[in-house]
């Protein structure tokens, strides 16, 4: 793609403008110009046709006819070039005429009384004709004439008068133009000046570096306002996850490091001195051991990774719509020699059957975690409380309920996270990672649900899930 | 020697004790989490402590500093999963003698165990030398005048701790204290028994006596 500079552009804008804008004055000059050059030609006109009348008298001798003194005739309207006149009378014919009169000029007049343009010989004329004018010169024992006058001048000066001041316009413009748009450039420069400086903050961002320091002059212009607030946000987001990465990554290097260490020492102590084969097979089987706990580590680590990719991703899956109640019951069975073993009796309970498009791995492992943690803060012989129901109209609920120990406030908020124990008095030794509700969070948010936890110490704790019917 | 081992990944604890106790031949403590730990540390006179860092109930760091704030001198051995420089620092500083990173080397803590206790004993060479008595606390090898003396594992023991506190008077009472730990029923007569078969094999072929007792207080070993 051909790269597109702002500041081109609005400079374009500016010059094409201002080119309008010279090239309007220029012809709103031009035009001017040639009214006042007519208006002052049309008042010269009458007043020399007026004259040309006035020079129209009857003869000493009392014939009938009229006389024309072509000696007082005014001079000329341009002073150079000579007027063409006529003046005739109604009844009398023709009195009069100017001395070079070219017979074929075209004496017609289009109006009765009014100015029109004509060119003759290839020099434009404007013309006067003046109809029914009363004679100035008046005797008692003659009649008086009405006078039609036909004056014209050759019309020399509009058009250079015309030329002149559209040039001088137009010079004057294109001056003052290569002024403004040198000023236009330094502004545009100026005013974008802040998008530079933008970009070289923006340039410093990198993974280890996340400040972005909004320069003043950003900050100060209104149209970069909401760009820089969306670029803060974003960072805010890519920051907070970047670091949410890393802590998992950090934190996933070092729970992996106690197995590891497990592992080896087991398989080093095996080694340290010659052992009989029954103690080598039991060594082995306990490095095996350790290799599953290790393994199963690894197994939560990327179902949690996974889940959380499609919380955050938000893919679009194919998922089929299946029953709630059965994901729970899948659950429960998966666990309930776990449950025999601690004497604990797990109740189900559904209001009505919910179905909803979901993957029933998914929620059978949701299922399957709270209830794991629910057994083992049981004590034994209690009752474990796993109930499906409806909230409001759309959204489906399942409770499941122990009555152990309970979660302090300031725990219950950190159940969630990554690697958290929630018993810090016990030893490990049941193979706990602190991943299963981290997971259960994960997967309910993918649904686009969510999960929280409601404890009262002593009396026990609710684990309560809460998913849409139907995707949004 | 006695050695108190605090962790909490009860696997770990289990193949440490273990290869502590058929390796080095140390009596060996193990407690799962911090108040126990701190509880035995500071009611035993153990020779070194080996003390994880993730702890339940009360941190390693604070077990530390609790072990010190009492006056206890023993060797302090941390095992960490952390290997950050400024939790090093602040773990020796807090009273820490050295450090072993998860996942480690089972040849190596044994190794840093020896050193440790060698040290906690004052001396720096794993070759122990009383008179024509020779030690070796790296393999366990036993020489008098230049020949072998081959002792079974508990013999070894008690006279590695007598030649540790060479010239001085150890009491049975003390020997209980640091050759068996609180699993063990503690009968002073099996001291005894131990006692005069080093008695009979370092003797052999010699007329001097390096072991002596002194009724009523205890046992002395002399060059």
């Amino acid at each position: 793609m051909k790269g597109r500079s702002i500041q081109k552009r609005l400079l374009l804008a500016v010059v094409i403008s201002q080119v309008l804008l010279a090239l309007g004055l220029t012809c709103a000059g031009v035009l001017y110009t040639r009214r006042r050059v007519m208006a002052s030609l049309d008042e010269s006109l009458r007043a020399h046709a007026t004259s040309i009348a006035a020079l129209v008298r009857f003869p000493e001798d009392g014939s009938k006819r009229l006389l024309f003194d072509q000696s007082l005739a005014p001079k000329s309207i341009d002073g150079v070039h000579s007027d063409v006149y006529r003046v005739s009378a109604r009844a009398l014919g023709m009195v009069g005429q100017s001395p070079g009169w070219p017979q074929d000029f075209p004496t017609s007049c289009k109006l009765q009384n009014g100015f029109f343009s004509v060119a003759f010989r290839g020099v434009p004329y404007r013309v006067l004709c003046l109809a029914e004018v009363p004679m100035l010169d008046r005797e008692e024992d003659q009649p008086t004439y009405a006078l039609d006058v036909f004056y014209a001048a050759p019309n020399w000066t509009l058009r250079s008068e015309e030329r002149a001041a559209g040039l001088y316009i137009a010079l004057a413009s294109l001056l003052l133009m290569s002024g403004t748009t040198a000023l236009a450039w330094w502004g545009i420069r100026r005013s974008l000046l802040p998008l530079q400086h933008l970009a070289d903050q923006a340039s410093r961002i990198s993974a280890l570096n996340w400040e972005f320091h909004n320069p003043p002059e950003v900050e100060l212009t209104d149209e970069l306002r909401p760009l820089t607030t969306a670029m803060k946000t974003m960072l805010q987001r890519l920051e907070k996850s970047f670091s949410q990465q890393r802590e998992f990554l950090g934190n996933a290097a070092h729970e992996l490091k106690t197995p590891v260490a497990i592992l080896k020492s087991t398989l080093q102590r095996l080694i340290q001195k010659p052992r009989s084969s029954a103690e080598y097979e039991t060594g082995i089987l306990q490095a095996l051991e350790d290799m599953d706990r290790l393994e199963k580590l690894l197994h939560s680590m990327l179902r949690l990774a996974r889940a959380e990719q499609w919380a955050n991703g938000r893919l679009k899956r194919n998922l089929s719509t299946i029953d709630i109640a059965s994901t729970c019951e899948a659950a429960i069975e998966r666990l309930r020699t776990v449950a025999e073993k601690n004497g604990n009796e797990v109740q189900f309970t559904c209001e009505r059957h919910i179905a909803l498009p979901a993957d029933p791995e998914d929620l059978e492992t949701v299922w399957a975690n709270l209830l794991e943690n629910a057994i083992r803060y049981s004590p034994r012989e209690s009752r474990i409380g796993v109930h499906v129901g409806l909230n409001g109209n759309d959204h489906a609920k399942v409770v499941v309920e122990d009555h152990g120990e309970g979660i302090s406030q300031s725990d219950l908020h950190r159940i969630f996270e990554r690697f958290h124990r929630a018993d810090a008095s016990r030893a490990r030794d049941t193979g706990q990672f602190g991943l299963g509700l981290a997971i259960s969070r994960a997967l309910v948010e993918a649904y686009g649900g969510n999960i929280r936890a409601e404890s009262e110490l002593g009396r026990g704790t609710r684990m309560i899930v809460e998913l849409p019917l139907s995707p949004e | 020697m006695r050695v108190l081992l605090i962790e909490d990944e009860i696997r770990l604890a289990e193949n440490v004790a273990g290869s502590l106790r058929e390796s080095a031949g140390y009596a060996v403590d193990v407690s799962h989490d911090g108040e126990q730990g701190l509880f035995l540390a500071e009611s035993n006179p153990y020779d070194l402590v080996l003390l994880d860092l993730m702890l339940p109930l009360m941190s390693g760091v604070e077990v530390l500093k609790a072990i010190r704030a009492a006056g206890q001198h023993s060797p302090v051995l941390v095992l960490t999963a952390r290997d950050e420089k400024d939790s090093i620092i602040d773990l020796l500083n807090a009273g820490a003698d050295d450090y072993l990173t998860k996942p480690f080397d089972l040849g190596e803590l044994l190794a840093r165990c020896k050193a440790l206790i060698r040290r906690g004993k004052g001396r720096s060479s794993p070759l122990m030398k009383i008179g024509d008595l020779e030690i070796n606390t790296a393999n366990h090898l036993v020489r008098r005048a230049g020949d072998n003396v081959p002792l079974t594992a508990m013999e070894y023991r008690v006279l590695e701790y007598l030649a540790h506190r060479a010239n001085a008077v150890v009491s049975k009472t003390e020997l209980l204290e640091h050759l068996y730990d609180y699993n063990w029923e503690k009968f002073s007569n099996v001291i005894e028994v131990y006692v005069s078969g080093l008695r009979r094999k370092l003797n052999d072929g010699s007329s001097r006596q390096l072991i002596q007792t002194l009724r009523g207080q205890g046992y002395i070993l002399q060059g």
